[in-house]
């Protein structure tokens, strides 16, 4: 489908507070565009998933930069990029739902399961956990 | 943590959030929790999920690790009255049948007589 892709860049660095203000920024300008509460909720999740993780891992626990890049075309899609500039995931990625008792390593699965598609993988000097997400032409404003 | 209500009935200890559950108040949440632990002694948890808008997977973590380690110690824990986000969030990692929910007021009465 043709359509004129709308593109948003969001910045900040990697504390808990600021990153989950940045997915909430992205959200803001997505509900601009997107009709449908669960949609919207299920990009909430996947961001903040995404953006926890590199306050988490990317730096060691210490603050550094966090991007996220954002993609719209209108009635068909939205497609994330999250990107920070640390150590990476390395090739130890795992996507499947830890067991019961697990305290963590969901964030992968929950944006698996919310997105069309999911990909981690390096450019450059830059770590990128890439979103896909196909939603109806009837959840979008028209 | 302004947003966290605890209060006791009998020896079950009720807590109830108001706002969002993620990376940003989980440690906070654990370390109120234990205070309250180490003052007296506590048969039960009872987590009040109604007020929770959003919960990541740094919140299911949370609850994870106060269900092990009430059971530890052969203690309950329940979850109570879960908003819609937060079911649906727990349904999608399959927790729902994991912890044991309180739907309502006489399944709450029933713990805490």
């Amino acid at each position: 489908m043709e359509c004129a892709v709308i593109r948003k860049v969001f910045r900040t660095i990697s504390h808990p507070g600021d990153s989950r203000r940045l997915a909430k920024e992205t959200v803001d300008v997505l509900a601009g565009h997107l009709a449908d509460a669960d949609a919207l909720h299920d990009l909430d999740i996947i961001l903040t998933e995404a953006c926890a993780n590199v306050c988490r891992h990317a730096y060691g626990g210490r603050p550094g930069p966090l991007e996220v890049r954002l993609a719209v075309c209108p009635g068909a899609w939205v497609e994330l990029e999250i990107v920070d500039w640390g150590k990476g995931l390395g090739t130890d990625v795992r996507f499947e739902n830890p067991g019961p008792d697990s305290e963590g390593g969901r964030g992968l699965y929950i944006m698996r399961m919310l997105s069309s598609a999911c990909r981690v993988f390096r450019r450059g000097e830059e770590n990128v956990v890439f979103i896909h997400k196909d939603i109806g032409a009837a959840r979008w404003k028209t | 943590m302004e947003n966290l209500t605890i209060r006791r009935e009998s020896d079950v200890l009720m807590l109830k959030y108001a706002g969002e559950i993620t990376l940003e108040i989980t440690g906070d949440f654990k370390r109120r929790l234990d205070t309250e632990l180490g003052e007296g002694d506590v048969r039960a948890v009872v987590v009040d999920l109604s007020g929770v808008p959003f919960m990541d997977s740094s919140g299911i973590g949370l609850l994870v690790s106060i269900n092990t380690r009430m059971r530890s110690s052969g203690k309950a824990f329940y979850l109570y009255q879960l908003s819609q986000p937060v079911e649906r969030t727990l349904g999608l990692v399959q927790l729902l049948d994991f912890f044991q929910v309180l739907k309502d007021e006489a399944a709450l009465s029933g713990i805490c007589g």
